[in-house]
């Protein structure tokens, strides 16, 4: 620029020669005047690429944060970028810092259970445990009873803070993982094998969830647990007792169920036949209170007739109630008075029943 | 003219921006950076993030370090406990460089070597604690008798306690145990024992399944018998209210006795005299006193 400058003072200077240094010097003044707007589209380029190279995009599996000066911009959730195109300014006036992170976290605790390789455990099967626990490879949790299980956990959980998580911490992740490791150990010492894992298996997960809560809390780590899963299980190598175990308890639950069924049974029959004593004591009362006011009845209705002529009265019903009972009667004898008016004697052998043999028919005889 | 002030506004850009480059450093959200001046650090570390003064290399020089919390956890080793039971713990930790100007000379700024300090520290304390507890510190139901929280704070503190002192510039931010296991000989003795307490709870199943069974049992018996000599009792007493009631009769019987009891004996006779009686007569029993004497009009003089 001072070039063009300088050449347009000469040009006063000396106005002496006009034609050849006209021609020359309008030449180069076409030369510069021509490089000297490609270098200002170059420049333009130049602070265009500038510009144009804070773009950057956000993968689907990652958030980024800007850092202006070294200072994340935004603050919390705001501060955090997700998938697309953004823009910010070039180093070093602006710092894209890309964070693997999705929306929920995954951690496992795996320092309980003895090894396995991924492959097992897809496939389910185990390898053959041996007698003992090498401390170095099989992890296990102690109990407060001090017997050996396995447990595992998975926790679910998302970043609330982000900038205390990426900044905060060399590797959060680790961190959290620890916590997890942590409550396990913690909890498990603190319940009985049998709690673990039959009796209070809800419990126990809760309580390992609310120990690693604790723990994120105490230490800050910036997050919010969603869900923690708990797995454990008796050590492979007393799995049969074990076993027995479960047995044993489904036979006892078996005889208490077959022990409630005869009470059923039992109290219900029981009170069947007392409700039938009862109806048959009530149907006695009735029955026998009806035969008494019927009784009660006829003699009200009788006693007229039988004041107007007692002996009469007697005699008529006398005569006509055996009448009744003779037509009934099988055997009927008749004595009639002995000749010297004295009474007569009559020997009975009274063995009636039963009366199917043919030697025993003795029968009454009558004598003199 | 204008050409000329074009000129210089951007000449004058280029002098800024070149002096900025030369006077001006960041610090990240996650660092912490000393300035030292000729050598000699100068006052105090700078923890917040941003864009900050400095006088060029020679003069001024700044060293940066990370300020987030690393993990750290120390390797497995056995330990006694109070109770000489040997037990295997693995702790971890959380640290963070809390004093960059004491940090940096004693470690020169790295962070390995600063955790195989941390490490051996770790060591001592973790042992030294572990020995004046008994297992039943570490492991127990009852919560006012477990002391794991009271362990990994002791241990911390212990900790703490020796970076202050040799003023490492190195706070601990967290301590726990990651692990607590027995040596491989005793979990053998442990499976013994488990296998014991299994059995033994098998056999109490057994016991108190049948017991409880029983129990049930003969309490249901009894239950029975109990509900049925209530109902006889209760059956008893409804007859009892019916023969109270049939007392009213005999008010009405008392009107004439003797009928009363002559209709009773004709009842008592009649019902008396069924299919399988045999009877024996004389004359003198109605009505086969017809066979020996007939009615006359005459009142008659024969017996």
């Amino acid at each position: 620029m001072s070039d063009k400058h300088d050449h347009h003072d000469h040009d006063a200077h000396e106005p002496s020669s006009p034609e050849a240094q006209d021609a020359g010097s309008q030449a180069l003044s076409e030369a510069l005047r021509s490089s000297f707007a490609i270098v200002k589209i170059v420049m333009g380029l130049m602070v265009l690429a500038f510009f144009s190279s804070g773009f950057f995009t956000v993968g689907p599996q990652e958030k980024a944060v800007i850092l202006r000066f070294g200072k994340p911009v935004g603050e919390g959730q705001k501060a955090l970028l997700n998938a697309g195109l953004h823009w910010s300014f070039p180093y070093p006036i602006d710092e894209v810092v890309k964070i693997p992170i999705t929306e929920q976290q995954i951690v496992s605790s795996t320092v309980g259970w003895y090894f396995t390789t991924p492959e097992q455990e897809l496939s389910g099967e185990e390898i053959p445990a041996g007698t003992t626990l090498n401390p170095a490879v099989d992890g296990y949790v102690l109990t407060a009873d001090h017997n050996i299980i396995h447990a595992r956990a998975t926790l679910r959980y998302h970043i609330d803070d982000p900038i205390r998580y990426v900044f905060g911490f060399a590797s959060a992740s680790n961190t959290v993982q620890n916590a997890l490791n942590n409550a396990l150990l913690f909890t498990a010492a603190s319940f009985n094998v049998d709690d673990i894992l039959f009796n209070r298996v809800d419990e126990f997960r809760e309580a390992v969830q609310q120990r690693v809560t604790d723990l994120a809390e105490q230490e800050q780590l910036g997050i919010v647990i969603e869900q923690c899963d708990v797995e454990s299980r008796p050590p492979r190598q007393l799995q049969s007792v074990f076993d027995q175990v479960t047995d044993a308890r489904v036979n006892r639950d078996k005889a208490l169920i077959d022990a409630h069924s005869y009470e059923n049974q039992v109290t219900n029959g029981a009170s069947a036949t007392a409700v039938s004593i009862i109806d048959r004591a009530e149907a006695d009362r009735t029955n026998y209170v009806a035969s008494i006011t019927a009784e009660a009845r006829r003699f009200s209705d009788l006693l007229p007739q039988y004041e107007s002529n007692p002996a009469l009265f007697a005699q008529v019903t006398f005569v006509k109630a055996m009448g009744e009972a003779l037509t009934n009667v099988q055997d009927k004898i008749y004595l009639s008075q002995r000749a010297d008016g004295q009474p007569r004697q009559l020997r009975l052998l009274l063995n009636r029943e039963p009366p199917a043999p043919k030697q025993e028919t003795s029968p009454e005889t009558p004598e003199d | 003219m204008k050409r000329n002030l074009l000129t210089l506004v951007i000449g004058a850009m280029l002098v800024v921006i070149f002096a900025l480059l030369l006077f001006v450093f960041q610090v990240r959200q996650s660092e912490v950076a000393i300035v030292t001046t000729f050598g000699k650090p100068t006052a105090n570390p700078i923890t917040e993030p941003g864009a900050y003064f400095k006088w060029p290399w020679p003069i001024q020089n700044v060293y940066k370090f990370d300020k987030r919390v690393q993990n750290f956890e120390d390797k497995f080793n056995e330990t006694p406990t109070a109770d000489s039971v040997m037990i295997i713990v693995t702790i971890y930790t959380g640290w963070e460089i809390s004093d960059a100007r004491e940090f940096y000379p004693k470690f020169l700024g790295s962070v390995p070597a600063a955790q195989r300090t941390l490490e051996s520290i770790m060591r001592n304390a973790k042992n030294a604690v572990v020995a004046s507890h008994n297992l039943s510190d570490f492991v127990n139901s009852d919560p006012q008798q477990l002391k794991f929280d009271q362990i990994q704070d002791e241990i911390k503190s212990h900790v703490q306690a020796e970076l202050s002192t040799n003023d490492y510039g190195i706070k601990l931010d967290f301590l726990g145990f990651k692990k607590i296991e027995l040596p491989e000989s005793v979990s053998a003795t442990v499976f013994t024992r488990m296998t014991a307490e299994r059995q033994q709870i098998i056999n109490s199943l057994q016991y108190d399944g049948e017991r409880q069974a029983s129990e049930i049992k003969s309490a249901a018996d009894r239950q029975a018998v109990g509900v049925i000599n209530n109902a006889t009792a209760d059956a008893i007493r409804i007859k009892g209210e019916g023969e109270a009631a049939s007392i009213s009769a005999l008010k009405i019987y008392e009107q004439n006795p003797e009928l009363a009891i002559y209709l009773q004996s004709l009842d008592t006779l009649q019902k008396s005299l069924n299919q399988k009686t045999t009877l024996i007569f004389d004359e003198r029993t109605p009505p086969f006193n017809l066979f020996s004497h007939l009615p006359t009009n005459s009142p008659s003089s024969n017996p």
